[in-house]
């Protein structure tokens, strides 16, 4: 458990798009940590760290971006790092500001993420980049790419608990669908699954539609100290984090259909938060594949039969643990260092019932998972917020 | 929440950076070179004897550093395949390995679907590595050629 209070007290993101009007990440990040930090009702030099996760440099050609960020946010002078786990950097950066907050050394923490996933380079050099994601000198040189190495891994996961592409679509539709009533989303779609099953082949069994898209944009958090002034009594308390590795070569996990990073991260929250996973009421699932999202539900230990809960609407709006109402990284989008945050931000929103009115959840859950992986589930960090005592 | 762009602001500009890497292969050098010339080199684990290719430089078994190289046949049996637009893939089991690999193929037919089952009849076809033509250290396998 922890020894003080992370309070969550500023959450917000840009819109997640293929941006063509003339913006750059710098502006994104001004934008969201302005949004945050106007929620979180403080002053800029109230903010004592600032905590950045970019995924790679090769984005926006910007080497140190902790120092530049500081500057353009107008906390020149902070102590500032940037955070990188492959596309879990943002929730890493979301722990490395939860324990500055949580050790007392900061009253308010501001966390960063962003990227130019989509616009800065063209789709083929982006594919090309993600494929060093892995083991650059196995995987990377071979051409393996990401869509393949993920195919590989559900090709196991779907063999051993008897799914196929049905269950492909249903994710995918069910994650556009919540899309269109997200305004910040960058895949609002409604296709059949006729439509899904006519998109070009990527790497089977994934199809062009099962595959979340390149985005550009940004997120924010701030974290505050529970003895500080700032904290309203209904924001969100982080109350649990949890971060573990796989072996980086697939064929060398026992089974390279099981998300054991996950699994391992998922238990180390619990512990630190104290709860199980049936106490989580909604989920931010890390769904870079459709495939993911299902292996995800399984390892986070959301459900014991994964086949059946699908079937039974456990994840939908009106289940018993909604996931991805944002449309998760298949239709809000997947700027990769904003992924964390922006999931961070959309759990302590949901929490507070300060989310996107249609898909604001009515009765408000105790508590809220954010989970987010870099490579094939080769790096995992999970997060865990808690409803605030006043609500 | 909006970004509030400039007027004027659409110009981009476009900057080519063009990077030669000299890349280093450090303690698995040994797999590199043996890669560049289609041999399978692979990492056996002085304490346990466990093979791991790619060869990894903590055993993963029993967690000891040191460990001999040892020249595998290079053949293959697959396991699972991908292919798509971005190529063909696939997990294989190198003989004489004790873990699996992912790698690429060149020079099979395709499959008739994309569906793990359309895939059953290619489990167990046995394939060979090759060099790549452009003398890079690629896992490539071919399918075996009978003489």
């Amino acid at each position: 458990m922890w020894d003080s209070e992370v309070v969550v007290t500023g959450a917000a993101q840009t819109p997640f798009n293929r941006r063509k009007d003339g913006s750059g990440p710098r502006d994104w990040a001004v934008s969201a940590f302005e949004a945050a930090r106007d929620m979180a009702q403080i002053e800029a030099s109230e903010i004592d760290a600032l905590f950045i996760a970019s995924e790679s440099d090769f984005f926006s050609l910007q080497l140190n971006p902790s120092s530049v960020l500081a500057t353009d946010l107008g906390l020149s002078g902070v102590a500032a790092v940037r955070c990188e786990a492959g596309g879990a950097s943002g929730q890493a950066a979301v722990h490395q500001a939860a324990l500055a907050v949580q050790s007392g050394l900061v009253q308010h923490a501001a966390v960063i993420g962003l990227d130019a996933s989509a616009s800065g380079l063209p789709p083929d050099k982006i594919k090309t980049l993600y494929g060093f994601s892995f083991d650059a000198w196995t995987d990377g040189l071979t051409g393996l790419t990401s869509t393949a190495l993920y195919a590989l891994s559900w090709q196991a996961f779907a063999t051993q608990h008897g799914l196929g592409a049905r269950h492909l679509n249903d994710v995918t539709r069910h994650n556009r669908e919540q899309a269109c009533s997200n305004p910040d989303a960058h895949l609002p779609r409604r296709d059949s699954a006729d439509e899904i099953d006519a998109s070009p082949l990527i790497a089977s069994p994934y199809r062009r539609l099962h595959c979340s898209p390149l985005s550009d944009g940004a997120a924010a958090l701030v974290l505050s100290h529970g003895s500080s002034t700032a904290p309203r009594a209904t924001a969100p308390r982080l109350v649990g984090i949890g971060a573990a590795t796989d072996h980086l070569h697939l064929g060398a996990r026992a089974e390279p259909g099981h998300f054991a990073a996950k699994q391992a991260a998922m238990r180390r929250a619990c512990t630190v938060a104290g709860i199980t996973p049936a106490d989580i009421g909604y989920a931010e699932v890390y769904d870079a594949y459709a495939g993911a999202q299902v292996q995800a539900l399984a390892a986070l230990g959301l459900s014991e039969a994964i086949e059946a809960d699908l079937a039974a609407g456990v994840f939908t709006k009106g289940g018993r643990c909604p996931v991805n109402l944002s449309g998760g990284l298949m239709g809000q989008g997947a700027p990769a260092g904003a992924i964390g945050v922006a999931q961070t931000a959309t759990c302590a929103r949901m929490l507070e019932g300060r989310y996107h009115p249609a898909l604001q959840l009515a009765d408000l859950p105790a508590y809220a998972l954010a989970d987010t992986h870099g490579g094939v589930c080769t790096s995992a960090a999970v997060t865990l917020l808690k409803r605030g005592e006043a609500l | 929440m909006t970004d509030s762009p400039k007027p004027g602001s659409q110009t981009a500009s476009v900057y080519r950076l063009h990077l030669d890497y000299d890349l280093k292969a450090g303690w698995f050098a040994p797999f590199v070179d043996g890669l560049k010339q289609g041999q399978a080199v692979a990492r056996c684990c002085s304490s346990c004897g466990r093979v791991s290719f790619p060869p990894l430089r903590t055993c993963s078994r029993c967690g000891s550093l040191d460990g001999d190289w040892q020249r595998l046949s290079g053949r293959a049996v697959l396991k699972a395949r991908t292919q798509g637009m971005d190529g063909d893939f696939a997990l294989v089991s190198f003989d004489g390995a004790d873990a699996l690999a992912t790698v690429a193929l060149q020079g099979l037919e395709g499959l008739e679907g994309d569906a793990p089952e359309d895939a059953a009849p290619e489990q167990g076809r046995v394939l060979v590595l090759t060099a790549a033509p452009d003398g890079l250290p690629r896992l490539i396998l071919t399918p075996e050629t009978r003489p």
